[in-house]
């Protein structure tokens, strides 16, 4: 008999119960478009964020200090410690190795143009081919990591693949306007232990001090100087979390931390721990984290989620009192048949039960065809602002399907007992 | 009772009397109103908002000064006239000279900058201990730190190597105050004239000895001993032109030619000044992971009691502005002809500019689903409520209104209840973009004055298509099937 009056209900009126299933496949798919969306905003915003260039510098523990300080070191190779180019690759190997974007080796030196001038040269790798231990393959350099230089027309970046990278040059944008140099053309450089002719294969404008440089590739630098295997420093770009107290604390001294406290933060993407995991897989080197990204990164992510949280909370707020609101007046209007129920002599309970299983069944369906609707609201947001999917989150069916559950039960059960406490009669007559 | 009479007495009768109801339809567009109030606030203030984290990256912009001559505070201050005020986060001048450290054998590069500002441009600086406050307190890079060995609360012995400055010969101005120059020049028949001149504090000849004693007698000799000759240099700024700023002595045109050629000789190849010493305590310990772990930090005055000469290589611009405002400031500087060089820091405006653009689109795509969302829920139960009043559609029907009557009174009800709930959503949706901004932003946020009958006429209309269509259907149908409730 139940079953024949909620099929009763369902099937004779149609167009409300449609009414409700459609409010709530609205609410429905805005709670799953939102949260998870709010869920995906950090990685997408982090990846974003790496558009400022390097947050980790890998730097020789010894003589990161000599070049630096004592202005000397250009040209005059003065730091005697380097890092090992074979062991770049083990960089994607540490623990949060899916973290890391991308890194580039740099190995600087000064050479001497035809004119007699010096410029400083920076061997670097730009879409370097790397074939890891584990089977995996993957592009690493310089390209990715200077977004915000532009290559002047008529030039390219230098392209690794190519048979002729090693004898090409990439020129910065003052120095080519001093010299006279455009794309193409040939150069003379001297090195400390060699000299070659290269080819202008860009005329790049960087804004900073490296438009004042050259940049070339890392084997032409290693053997103009006679450094094979060197390198001076290393620039990795890293997807982290924002630092917390127990990460500040490990920053200074990891070994003070309680072993449960380390395996928390050794299994965080902090990047003092990221930083850590690399100075144990590269020999004889300090990995810092650049705080100008870094710290930046962190406000950023953080004011980013807690917007997205609080608009996700205001429309979820919003949709809960929206479906709570439809179910109530749905209820009400129905008050005349559950006069007519209760003249007839069913029982609260069994009204209610009846009511709300219609209700239920109404807000199911409404829910299921909701979430694909969210779905398709998330990937819309995912795929035109970030260029890429938004993962969908499992957890968000339970956390959805409780939320409607909730608001449609806090709708529906009150404006049932407020139609049960009228009489049949004045109901029936249409007096109230 | 006229017609608008009993039009009114019927909705606000309806409204009243079907209080429950009603309360539900306006709750509805309450909600919607918030909504759009809120998130309409708030997505326009975003860009503003996270512009101004995204200024965490540090400067934006930084002055160099136009040829070789260095920066004054003048100069900066004249290019920084050229900015908004409101818009000018900080600006940090920078002076570096190289500082040795005589006890360890050192030298580091050091900067004489405003700290109060540094906190401003670089907000991303982590100092262990604090910054400066006062003068004879410095700031050490962590590199340098470890090198040697210093820590908070130890003292630094710096000492400034003038010789560089000097020999290159910069405008007297630059002369460290109370400085000594002495030369000579050829005089009369091949007599040297010797001249000795003390500097003050502003550059100005304090005190002059001539020696003239090779020169004869009774012309040029007397340059020793005439007091009013001497005197017309006291107080005068070098170089010096015979005959403009000082007058020959009568009869001894060359002698005082020669007394003029050797100041000028003289201020020309300035002898190097004793190197000056200051201790200074450390105070803190910056920590960047960049190159300014290498510096030693210092305010300017302490910078200048050092150098004696109060020049800016280079001052940092934290500016709120996107990339096209920036390239407009730095033409406004460029174009103002002051000898300042603007350049934008591409590597944080191209990114910012990237990371904004995302940013804002999502907060737009984010709004407009939840918006379209939330009026579709509105429209939904507006139409619930009225579609519930069939009866009385019908029975006023069969009472003999006229459909037109109907519609207007239905669309009446449904635009007061719009513009009521409009204005109570514009009022709660501020509210709730105060409280978001405050909670995020940590700023307030700016009412936006024409978003008030924005959202009063969207509500109104969104009540009124929602209205539209359940009535359509009600009028449309026979008042008798109506009423007999099928």
């Amino acid at each position: 008999m139940l079953f024949r009056m909620i099929r009763g209900v369902l099937f004779h009126q149609k167009g409300k119960m449609l009414l409700i299933a459609l409010t709530i496949a609205l609410g429905a798919s805005l709670a799953t478009g939102m949260i998870n969306v709010v869920l995906g905003v950090e990685e997408k915003v982090n990846k974003e964020l790496k558009n400022y260039g390097a947050n980790i510098v890998v730097k020789p523990k010894d003589s990161s200090l000599l070049s630096d300080i004592y202005d000397v070191g250009e040209g005059a190779e003065l730091s005697t410690a380097y890092l090992r180019e074979d062991e770049l690759g083990k960089i994607k190997t540490i623990f949060w190795a899916f973290n890391i974007v991308d890194f580039t080796p740099f190995l600087d030196t000064q050479v001497t143009l035809p004119d007699g001038s010096a410029v400083k040269m920076v061997g670097t790798w730009f879409n370097h081919h790397l074939d890891l231990p584990t089977g995996e393959s993957l592009d690493a350099g310089v390209v990715g990591m200077r977004s915000w230089w532009d290559v002047a027309e008529g030039g390219r970046w230098l392209d690794e693949k190519d048979e002729n990278a090693g004898s090409e040059i990439m020129a910065g944008s003052l120095l080519a306007a001093r010299m006279g140099w455009k794309a193409g053309d040939t150069v003379r450089l001297i090195g400390s232990h060699g000299e070659q002719d290269v080819v202008i294969a860009g005329v790049y404008d960087a804004g900073g001090d490296e438009d004042e440089q050259i940049y070339s590739t890392l084997d032409l630098v290693q053997s103009l100087t006679d450094r094979e295997n060197k390198v001076s420093s290393i620039e990795v770009s890293a997807l982290t979390t924002p630092d917390n107290e127990l990460a500040k604390r490990a920053a200074r001294n990891p070994a003070a931390l309680s072993s449960r406290d380390y395996e928390t933060w050794y299994c965080t993407a902090y990047v003092s721990a990221i930083c850590y995991q690399i100075q144990e897989v590269i020999t004889g080197s300090v990995a810092n984290a650049v705080r100008q990204v870094a710290e930046s990164e962190g406000t950023i992510l953080e004011k980013t989620k807690l917007l997205m949280i609080l608009i996700t909370g205001l429309s979820l707020i919003g949709s809960a009192l929206g479906i709570s609101n439809l179910v109530t007046a749905s209820v009400m209007e129905r008050s005349q048949e559950i006069g007519l129920l209760k003249a007839i002599g069913a029982r609260d309970h069994s009204i209610t039960g009846v009511v709300m299983t219609e209700i239920l069944i109404t807000a199911l369906v409404g829910f299921a065809a909701g979430y694909f609707m969210g779905f398709g609201f998330a990937q819309l947001i995912g795929s035109s602002v970030f260029g890429s999917t938004i993962e969908m989150n499992p957890t968000v069916i339970p956390i959805v399907a409780g939320l409607i559950a909730l608001v449609t039960i806090a709708g529906s059960l009150p404006a049932i007992r407020m139609v049960l406490r009228l009489k049949p009669a004045e109901v029936l007559h249409g007096g109230h | 009772m006229t017609r608008r009479r009993m039009f009114l007495r019927m909705i606000t009768a309806s409204l009243l009397r079907r209080r429950s109801r009603m309360l539900i339809a306006l709750l509805s567009i309450g909600i919607g109103a918030t909504i759009l109030a809120g998130l309409v606030t708030i997505y326009y203030d975003v860009p503003r908002q996270m512009g101004a984290q995204l200024r965490s990256y540090g400067a934006n912009m930084i002055l160099l000064p136009e040829g070789e001559e260095k920066l004054d505070t003048e100069r900066l201050e004249q290019a920084l006239a050229q900015i908004p005020a409101e818009e000018l986060v900080g600006a940090t001048p920078y002076r570096y000279v190289r500082l040795d450290m005589t006890s360890r054998q050192q030298s580091f590069t050091s900067a004489g900058t405003d700290f109060e500002q540094v906190q401003k441009t670089s907000p991303y600086f982590s100092v262990e201990g604090r910054y400066p406050e006062s003068t004879r307190e410095v700031l050490v890079g962590k590199e340098i730190a470890e090198t040697i060995g210093v820590r908070v609360g130890s003292t630094m012995e710096l000492t400034y190597q003038p010789a560089a400055a000097f020999a290159s010969g910069s405008a007297a101005e630059d002369r460290v105050p109370g400085a000594t120059l002495s030369g000579s020049a050829e005089g009369w028949s091949g007599g040297v004239v010797y001249v000795t001149a003390a500097l003050d504090g502003d550059a100005r000849i304090a005190q002059i000895t001539i020696d003239a004693s090779t020169q004869t007698e009774e012309y040029g000799g007397r340059a020793d001993e005439d007091e009013a000759f001497a005197a017309q240099f006291i107080g005068k700024s070098l170089p010096l032109t015979l005959g403009t700023d000082v007058d020959a002595l009568s009869g001894a045109t060359v002698t005082s030619a020669a007394v003029v050629e050797a100041l000028n000789t003289a201020r020309a190849e300035a002898a190097p000044v004793q190197p000056r010493t200051l201790n200074f305590n450390v105070v803190g310990i910056l920590v960047t992971g960049g190159e300014e772990e290498g510096y030693v930090f210092m305010s300017t005055e302490d910078l200048v009691s050092l150098t004696g000469e109060n020049k800016l290589d280079v001052a940092e611009l934290s500016v709120l502005a996107n990339a096209d405002q920036l390239e407009a400031y730095a033409a406004a500087i460029t174009g103002a002809e002051i000898g300042v060089t603007p350049r934008l820091v591409k590597r944080v405006t191209r990114s910012e500019a990237s990371v904004l653009e995302k940013l804002t689109a999502l907060v737009f795509l984010v709004t407009a689903v939840v918006l379209l969302l939330t009026m579709i829920c509105v429209s939904t139960t507006m139409m619930a409520v009225v579609s519930e009043r069939r009866r009385e559609i019908g029975l006023r029907k069969a009472l003999g209104a006229s459909d037109n009557s109907i519609r207007a009174e239905f669309l009446g009800e449904g635009m007061f209840l719009g513009a009521l709930g409009g204005v109570m959503g514009a009022v709660l949706g501020f509210v709730f973009a105060q409280v978001v901004s405050v909670n995020v932003f940590g700023s307030s946020i700016t009412f936006q004055p024409l978003l008030l009958p924005i959202t009063v006429i969207v509500s109104m209309i969104i009540a009124a298509l929602s209205c539209l269509l359940p009535i359509k259907r009600a009028v449309a149908i026979d008042p008798a099937l109506v009423l007999k409730g099928e």
